[in-house]
């Protein structure tokens, strides 16, 4: 399972280097849902660690959040607001925590 | 819940996705990293490219029309009126003056800006050397003209729009003699700046160059007035 997984990240990484480049404008947003994007992938796994993983609630936490993300942080530019920082900041102080239980998971075992 | 299968694909196009994110932001990093720097000067070096161009074009371009005029006297008539408007090098005997910021240690308390050079300093100099027949002057290489400023900028002085800062390198084309003398009469330029231990140093030359006027001189404001008789103007 967890080959899949690799094998699919690796090719969708090769698949990005053949497509076209974001435009300067919405490179603030992608980076935004990528980090939702990671967040939620680093929520998962800690889910999977925990025994309480849901693949629907991955994968449409996965989708959403992204989406969501990337949205809002539209909304922040078209309003003058600086949500890229928020929501950045917001997404990497989770990633480092839900990183943190996940290590302290691997050391439980 | 998914069925194990449906949740496998959906996973692997999650991760397929992800890749695709990561390495397009990577991508797109880069690109901004590279661009934002770069364009500016590959835009400038060819904005500096075209005018130079240009301006090579058109300077034969004047070379061309002044060779087809033919007309000897009028050739000669506009190398006396360049000469005259500062556009030719000037060479002859003269003096070099290089003045350079005090190297006393001022006193704690003191204004330091007594001890530097500034603007009316150089002013000053000039007026004398001026006064005292000067034909042509340059400072630092920058020919002066009726057009120049000598202005300060913050901790440079400022002639013809280019900046410069001390040593300040004047050159005078005149009697070597008495621009000399016109520098170190008794209570003169040199003296006063002595006192303050700015160094002046006056070298005597029997061939020195000025430069020609490197700037270009356009009239906005000022029109010719034309009139027929030559009494009418004032």
């Amino acid at each position: 399972m967890i080959i899949i997984l690799i094998i699919g990240v690796v090719l969708g990484i090769v698949l990005g280097l053949y497509i076209p480049i974001v435009p300067q404008a919405y490179v603030k947003l992608l980076s935004v849902a990528l980090m939702a994007s990671l967040d939620t992938v680093f929520g998962g796994i800690r889910a999977v660690k925990e025994g309480c993983y849901d693949s629907q609630v991955f994968i449409s936490g996965f989708f959403v959040n992204g989406i969501f993300a990337a949205f809002l942080c539209y909304c922040g530019i078209r309003l003058g607001i600086d949500l890229y920082y928020v929501a950045v900041l917001a997404f990497g102080l989770r990633i480092f925590d839900n990183i943190a239980i996940i290590r302290r998971l691997y050391l439980k075992k | 819940m998914l069925k194990g299968k449906q949740a496998k694909i959906l996973l692997f196009i999650v991760c397929v996705i992800l890749g695709t994110m990561l390495s397009t932001q990577f991508r797109s990093a880069e690109q901004a990293r590279n661009t934002i720097a770069q364009e500016r000067a590959e835009n400038l070096v060819e904005k500096l490219k075209a005018a130079e161009k240009e301006n090579k074009i058109m300077a034969e371009k004047v070379k061309k029309m002044e060779d087809k005029s033919g007309n000897e006297a009028l050739a000669k008539e506009i190398q006396n009126l360049k000469s005259k408007a500062g556009e030719i090098p000037m060479t002859g005997p003269g003096i070099q003056v290089t003045v350079d910021d005090s190297k006393v240690v001022h006193k704690p308390g003191e204004n330091p800006n007594l001890y530097i050079i500034h603007d009316d300093d150089l002013l000053r100099l000039i007026n004398e050397l001026r006064a005292a027949g000067a034909e042509a002057i340059s400072i630092n290489k920058e020919r002066l003209l009726d057009v120049s400023e000598i202005r300060c900028a913050g901790p440079t002085v400022s002639v013809n729009n280019n900046r410069f800062s001390p040593p300040y390198i004047i050159v005078a084309i005149g009697k070597p003699e008495t621009l000399d003398s016109a520098l170190r009469l008794r209570g003169g330029v040199i003296e006063t700046l002595k006192f303050w231990g700015i160094s002046v140093e006056v070298e005597k030359s029997d061939k020195l160059t000025v430069p020609a006027f490197k700037g270009t001189r356009h009239y906005e404001y000022a029109k010719p007035q034309i009139s027929s008789k030559e009494g009418e103007t004032k």
